[in-house]
């Protein structure tokens, strides 16, 4: 018997920190960094994705290019089963390790609801098909790197700038002599260039947690019972090659079930490829080292699907009909001109099938321009990116959201066509504009417009001000043929509270039934 | 007050030891009395480097501006993601010059920073300064982005329209600077000029600068007082200014002026664009708070 001197648990350990750290790297680097162009393909994680790959392929009734590597995932399952699930996956890593901090209600080695990860499969599948698009409600990845990027990251930053401030105001020279180095390392390597504000923070950071809180339940419960990429790869897994082995003729102890992360193990001692992730902890637990994995398939009878057949229709046909309801919705006629997509957004129908709300576009957006919507976009529609021209504006030369797009639901756009790529529209609002509403000078929003001509423009006029004077200012207005939306003026605009200038999505140039009068082209 | 006693209210205050905030008055009689016949050094050619060198010598040397061991501060303009040949942005090769010259004269540290208007970063790569810095291989010079801690409220007591600003910390302590703004049109302020490039150095919300734009730039350069102003006309933009964008609306003029006259400095390059002084009113209210001389008659050229 060879001894274990370095035990498999510890190369999982290794593997797992390996891939998360390489996961924050990407993460990190998913930023301007000097070059107009990324020079990591940072996007990775999603396009590796199957789940994704395939409910986006099933919306767009194509297969997304984009994708590809999704495949190699799929063939590294059928080979070495739900590998990925213990080995790589940021959020199983990120669950193996907050584990620590939690003592499980249910011990019980069989999983709760372990079926409902297939159900939620089936539906997920079907409803992408039918045009409801919702796979990245509940994808692993969608969820952390959301919660990371809208709510972590930028809280880090609060925190980071928060302290040394406090030191940099309060404390004496020869502390600040070590903190202010630390912090602009700090800030050259970890940090955001800048603080970030996003909408629905809190509601992604909750969803994140929450599936974290889910390890009170039992141990890996998202991944036994929910995560629906856990349950496509189980469901590939169970044709994989390698499979564990227990032995035939072992003692009483019942070791490996209570140690098995997934609840894999049952009571005969066989090992249910569905649900092991081959974190191989049972191997290590066996007194009797009578559990091995190899490449000798199906001598043991997979677990069953375990599914009730009904619930499975049942799953499916509301997949199937509830977008039918979608349909009947006013937003169904006239979308939301508050909607105001990304430069290269497909239209909207096929940019809601592609995009899988990972978020990486409004990580990268620098001008924070970018963030998730709520209900605007409709019910299917939540966390898929939005420009708030308020809180920030699309960079005139930056094409950095196309780039990081894994599903090309944003169009890679090269610099020109994207400074043409007409996003939406601004309009005056008259009666908050100064010099139309108080005959005071101002044309912040024609300083910044960043068009080479100028797609706001003014008047001399005269007006009587508040003091009864009459004076002589310019009047901003916005020609709709250069107005790219790029919302720069919205941002902007001196005034408190709303802006007097403000985007609206008409004239978005995905959409020929938006176009304005006087920029329709003929179709 | 004098410029000792302000400087002492600032470290004060940013050292958390004072809660009233810096003020600031001039006194105009002081200044004029300071005042002596403004001189312009003005050089016209195409190799911008040697350019520099040639106004600097015609005014007395880079000695006369910055003394050894001084921290200096040289303030380009890098508004705008724009490259150097779409003439939003002071152009680097004149930047590197000044900062080069700053070195040379035994400046301790010379700081280029701006405070810019679209992505920061974005704005130091197309500008072509960051790369250009990178190539002086001296730990004395720094080229940072502003750090949101250091700027520092300051109650104008003399201000008209603006009462008070906050102002980058580096700005004020500099011994000596420099500011090395290009000109440029600009919708409101008609020129982008000298003294509209220190709103750079402006924290908070600058747009709330545009009501009454023009006093607000001659209050604020009550303050922040350069020892030198250079402005880069080696390429001017005539239109759809302050970015531009458009190459139809630059004009090469491969000129370069310097003077100690913030105000005359202005009211000259305003000839460049077949304009008259008294047509930017920040030039008109500067020369009203004393900062200097308009009347371009009054005004010594020194051609090199
Ligand atoms: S929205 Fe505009 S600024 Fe933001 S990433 Fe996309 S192109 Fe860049
Ligand atoms: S959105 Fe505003 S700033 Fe942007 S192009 Fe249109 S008018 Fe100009």
């Amino acid at each position: 018997m060879r001894k274990k001197t370095f035990p498999l648990n510890n190369w999982r350990r290794l593997s797992q920190i390996l891939c998360f750290s390489l996961f924050l790297f990407l993460f990190i680097k998913t930023d301007y960094t000097g070059h107009d162009q990324l020079a990591y393909a940072v996007n990775i994680l999603f396009r590796i994705d199957p789940l994704l790959a395939l409910c986006t392929s099933l919306a767009a009734k194509a297969f997304i290019q984009l994708m590809w590597p999704a495949l190699l995932t799929l063939i590294f399952t059928l080979i070495f089963g739900r590998f990925f699930c213990g080995w790589a996956c940021p959020i199983g890593a990120l669950l193996d390790f907050s584990q620590r901090f939690f003592t499980p209600v249910n011990k019980k080695p069989n999983s709760l609801f372990r079926s409902l990860k297939y159900y939620l499969l089936g539906f997920l599948i079907i409803a992408a098909f039918f045009g409801m698009p919702v796979a990245g409600y509940f994808d692993p990845f969608s969820i952390l790197v959301r919660g990371l990027a809208l709510a972590v990251y930028p809280a880090m930053n609060v925190a980071a700038a928060s302290f040394f401030t406090f030191t940099y105001d309060q404390a004496p020279q020869w502390v600040n002599a070590i903190t202010e180095p630390v912090y602009a390392f700090l800030r050259y390597t970890v940090l955001p260039f800048d603080q970030k504000h996003y909408d629905l923070a809190l509601l992604s950071l909750a969803i994140l947690l929450t599936v974290i809180a889910f390890e009170k339940i039992q141990r890996r419960f998202f991944c036994r019972s929910i995560c629906p990429l856990g349950g496509l790869l189980a469901v590939v897994s169970k044709f994989s090659l390698m499979r564990g082995k227990s032995g035939t003729k072992c003692g009483k102890c019942t070791n490996c079930q209570d140690i098995c992360p997934m609840g894999a193990i049952d009571q005969e001692r066989n090992i249910s490829p569905l649900a092991c992730n081959l974190c191989l902890d049972c191997v290590d637990s066996c007194p009797g080292n009578k559990i091995s994995f190899t490449f000798s398939p199906a001598t043991v009878v997979p677990q069953v699907f375990n599914l009730s057949r009904r619930t499975f229709i049942g799953s499916l046909a509301a997949g199937a009909v509830l977008p039918l309801f979608l349909q009947t919705r006013s937003l169904a006629k006239q979308g939301n001109p508050q909607l105001i997509r990304p430069p290269g957004a497909l239209p909207e129908d096929d940019f809601l099938g592609r995009c899988v709300r990972c978020g990486e576009c409004m990580k990268v957006c620098i001008g924070n321009a970018l963030h998730p919507t709520f209900l605007e976009s409709g019910i299917e529609g939540m966390f898929s990116p939005t420009l708030k021209a308020r809180i920030g504006y699309c960079e005139y030369n930056c094409t950095l959201c196309g780039q990081v797009c894994p599903t090309g639901a944003i169009t890679e756009l090269a610099v020109q066509p994207k400074q043409q790529t007409k996003i939406g529209n601004a309009i005056f609002d008259k009666n908050l504009c100064l010099p139309y509403a108080k005959g005071i000078p101002c044309i912040v929003c024609e300083e910044h417009c960043p068009t080479p001509e100028k797609a706001i423009q003014f008047r001399m006029a005269s007006v009587i001000n508040s003091k009864r004077e009459t004076v002589n200012v310019r009047q901003p207005y916005i020609v709709d043929e250069l107005c790219i939306g790029c919302g720069i003026c919205e941002t902007k605009c001196p005034l408190p509270g709303h802006a007097a200038v403000r985007l609206t999505s008409a004239g978005e140039s995905r959409n020929p039934q938006n176009a304005l009068p006087g920029t329709s082209a003929p179709y | 007050m004098d410029r000792r006693e302000f400087l002492k209210q600032v470290s004060m205050w940013s050292a958390g030891l004072s809660i009233t905030v810096p003020h600031f008055t001039i006194i105009s009689e002081a200044l004029a009395a300071q005042r002596q016949a403004p001189v312009i050094a003005y050089a016209k050619g195409k190799d911008y480097a040697a350019l520099v060198s040639q106004i600097l010598d015609s005014l007395g040397g880079m000695e006369k501006f910055v003394k050894s061991g001084n921290t200096v501060v040289i303030k380009p303009n890098i508004g705008w993601d724009r490259n150097p040949d779409q003439a939003a942005n002071t152009h680097p090769l004149i930047v590197k010059a000044l900062v080069e010259h700053a070195l040379d004269a035994g400046a301790k540290e010379v700081k280029v920073f701006d405070r810019t208007c679209n992505e920061a970063r974005r704005c130091y790569v197309n500008s072509g300064v960051q790369d250009i810095l990178k190539t002086i291989k001296s730990n004395r010079v720094t080229f940072f982005h502003p750090d949101e801690r250091k700027y520092i409220p300051v109650d104008i007591s003399k201000g008209q329209a603006a009462r008070r600003l906050e102002i980058y910390k580096d700005a004020l302590e500099a011994d000596s600077y420099i500011n090395v703004p290009i000109a440029k049109h600009h919708s409101l302020s008609t020129l982008t000029l000298g003294m509209k490039n220190s709103m750079g150095v402006l924290g908070g919300k600058r747009g709330d600068m545009h009501h009454d734009l023009g006093q607000k730039i001659a209050d604020l350069a009550t303050i922040v007082r350069p020892t030198l102003t250079v402005i880069d006309a080696t390429r001017i933009l005539l239109r759809n200014g302050p970015q531009g964008g458009n190459l139809n609306d630059v004009k090469v003029l491969d000129t370069i002026i310097a003077s100690t006259d913030p105000v005359a400095i202005d009211a000259y390059a305003t000839t460049f664009f077949e304009m008259k002084p008294g047509d930017i009113p920040s030039t008109v209210a500067a020369y009203k708070h004393g900062l200097g001389e308009m009347d371009l008659a009054k005004i010594k050229i020194i051609k090199t």
